[in-house]
């Protein structure tokens, strides 16, 4: 009861006009990058940090939120039309999507990608609200030993299940953490890996690393390796909307994928990936119209469009009450609350519960003008997709170097960014996820922190860390997150060879 | 032993992911430990990572030994692995390293037309007089933006007192 009146509460602040304008800009600008194969949201929020100094902290989080929900909604369109992902929950959404839009029917296509993306939003959404502040409560009583139990898991889920391989995604979670490290340490003041350099022992900034690894490692990328391969849009006919029977064999994928995409978004499966898989398999066979799958099948849009959504809330659960991000873009709203020296986690419902259930309460007010602002107006963001890519990427690149040199006005910023671009480049030619990277380099120096503060309490005996039932069943789940799928590659080998004997 | 395509380059790759690794424990080793008497020493952590990324780039490098090489982002499994466009790479490369040489020198105004132009032309742009004039109009718009609205100094470079 008490969450459904500070939900109330959280309504009152966010429908003032300042921050009905930042969610009305925050959703126009989240489709905008949704769309625009190559910036997705976490780059767009990177980008911004620095010119929000001067806004109110709940202005700022709320047109970050409502960026994080748009970008799902532009992804889809680009998905459904183009056959390039703008995103990388909408990947799966172009298997069916695509091939709609190529049999004429891109109109019922969007329109249930959008609509499926509102009903699982808001549902998400709800739950997230009566979710986040129980697991909060409880999370309070939770220390320093478990917390870097935590993140452990956390680090290993998303390193095991995103990208081709486990091994490039632990490679990348090491990387992250090798800059994180960089700077003076905060307990003792010693300085780790600066090579004298005095601009480097503040550390490198995440920003920073954040914004040159998405868009000068994309442009390098790009450039030298699809420069060629051009953009084809596919035409749209009539107009964003679905029949009685589109609708018919929409409802249930919709309230499916909702089912899949929130709990994975809570536990760390390494973002969206994932649920959309699942929900498109669950869809393919629980359909009745089988032999359409492959064809343009839009139970194959509905359900995982829905649990992209759903995904995208269930993520914001372990990042507002236990200030555990587990994907990029998370990661990047976690920064944005340090910025504003807020630390995100169990604490924060009782110490900012206005800054909160405001949030809250504009992600609902966002995923209803992100309906509006992506079904009548789906023509728009269509004449968007026509901007030259040369154009396209020329601004992105000027606008990030901006981004890293505003920061501090430092010229060392630039070089940094450079470097880090290149290494953006390489881990895209090498197939390395970048996702563990990020998260290595934001959540390390706070794992770090954690060990040292539970080892100090328990004046340095390392028992302590498995001391709890939670602990330990933690670290039960991180051996099977690690061995899991090795066993699944060796089982698969043992088949395949008796398969050859046989 | 004949390798695939693309794997000798990545095979250097790693061994350079080992080098970092290898510096990070030489980094942390050669430091002196400040006289405060800490349960955990900061170099715990340094020594942790750098131990993980030798190893786990020694497990890759045999991997990639046997064959198990890289799928580049946005290719299918099986597609062809074509080589990087050295050239174009360089051009990406000078325009972010003009950007880095000019903003303090000759002003942001410059440094951004010289940037835009130069990405726009490695992404296949042959209309550069047409990229010249978005860029000069777009790198004003954004300096006045930044300047008089958002109240983010940038430097004006040799317009300074024009601007």
């Amino acid at each position: 009861m008490s969450s459904f009146n500070s939900l109330l509460e959280g309504f009152a602040g966010a429908l003032t006009l300042s921050n009905l304008m930042f969610g009305l800009l925050g959703t126009f600008l989240g489709t905008l990058v949704g769309v625009l194969p190559g910036i997705g949201p976490a780059l767009a929020i990177a980008l911004l940090l620095p010119i929000t100094y001067t806004v109110s902290p709940s202005s700022a989080l709320i047109m970050f939120a409502a960026i994080y929900y748009g970008a799902m909604y532009g992804g889809s369109t680009t998905s459904i039309l183009l056959n390039t992902p703008g995103e990388s929950g909408s990947v799966i959404t172009a298997l069916e999507g695509n091939k709609m839009a190529r049999n004429g029917r891109a109109g019922p296509a969007l329109a249930t990608a959008a609509i499926g993306s509102f009903v699982a939003g808001t549902i998400a959404t709800l739950i997230l609200a009566f979710t986040a502040p129980t697991i909060a409560d409880w999370a309070i009583q939770v220390g320093s030993a478990e917390y870097v139990a935590l993140m452990l898991v956390a680090f290993s889920t998303v390193s095991s299940l995103l990208g081709s391989s486990q091994i490039r995604g632990f490679i990348s979670l090491s990387v992250g953490l090798v800059l994180g490290l960089v700077g003076a340490d905060l307990q003792s003041g010693l300085s780790r890996l600066t090579f004298g350099n005095d601009a480097a022992l503040e550390g490198i900034e995440t920003v920073i690393v954040i914004v040159s690894i998405f868009a000068l490692g994309e442009a390098l990328y790009i450039a030298s390796r699809f420069r060629d391969t051009g953009w084809k849009i596919i035409p749209m006919k009539g107009r964003a909307l679905m029949s009685r029977n589109d609708l018919k064999r929409s409802w249930k994928p919709w309230l499916r994928g909702t089912a899949i995409g929130f709990p994975l978004g809570i536990i760390p499966a390494g973002g969206s990936e994932v649920p959309t898989f699942i929900s498109y398999s669950v869809e393919k066979s629980l359909s009745k119209n089988k032999d359409e799958f492959g064809h343009g099948a839009i139970e194959g849009v509905a359900g995982p469009e829905a649990a992209n959504n759903a995904n995208a809330a269930g993520a914001l659960v372990p990042l507002l009450a236990l200030g555990l991000p587990t994907s990029a873009t998370a990661a990047v709203i976690l920064v944005a609350f340090q910025t504003y020296q807020i630390q995100p986690g169990p604490l924060l419902f009782t110490t900012n519960p206005d800054l909160i259930w405001t949030l809250i309460a504009s992600l609902f007010i966002g995923n209803t003008l992100l309906l509006i602002l992506n079904l009548p107006l789906v023509r728009f963001w269509i004449q968007l997709l026509k901007i030259p890519r040369t154009y396209l990427f020329a601004g992105i690149v000027s606008f990030a170097m901006l981004g890293a040199y505003a920061l501090n006005t430092s010229t060392f910023d630039l070089t940094v960014a450079i470097a880090i671009g290149i290494v953006g480049f390489l881990f895209r030619r090498y197939g390395m996820p970048i996702t563990p990277l990020i998260l290595g380099l934001i959540l390390g120096p706070n794992l770090e922190l954690q060990f040292r503060r539970a080892l100090q309490i328990s004046a340095g005996d390392y028992g302590t860390l498995v001391a709890s039932p939670l602990s330990k069943i933690l670290y039960l789940v991180l051996f099977l997150v690690i061995i899991g799928p090795t066993v699944a590659r060796l089982r698969r080998k043992m088949k395949a060879k008796k398969a050859i004997i046989s | 032993m004949t390798l695939k395509q693309g794997a000798k380059s990545e095979l250097t790759f790693v061994g350079s992911l080992f080098a970092l690794g290898l510096i990070v424990f030489w980094d942390t080793w050669r430091t002196e430990l400040p006289e405060i008497n800490l349960t955990i020493s900061p170099t715990l952590f340094p020594y942790i990572v750098s131990i993980l990324l030798m190893v786990l780039s020694t497990i890759l490098f045999i991997q990639v030994l046997r064959g198990d090489s890289a799928l580049p982002e946005g290719l299918e499994p099986g597609a062809k692995i074509e080589k990087s466009d050295l050239r174009t790479f360089c051009t990406v490369l000078a325009s972010l390293f003009a950007y880095l040489l000019l903003i303090e020198r000759a002003g942001f105004v410059i440094a951004n037309t010289v940037t835009f132009i130069g990405i726009s032309y490695s992404f296949g742009n042959k209309k550069m007089l047409k990229a010249a004039g978005i860029a000069v109009i777009l790198s004003t718009i954004v300096y006045f933006s930044f300047t008089k609205f958002l109240k983010v100094a940038l430097p004006s470079g040799i317009f300074r007192g024009l601007m």
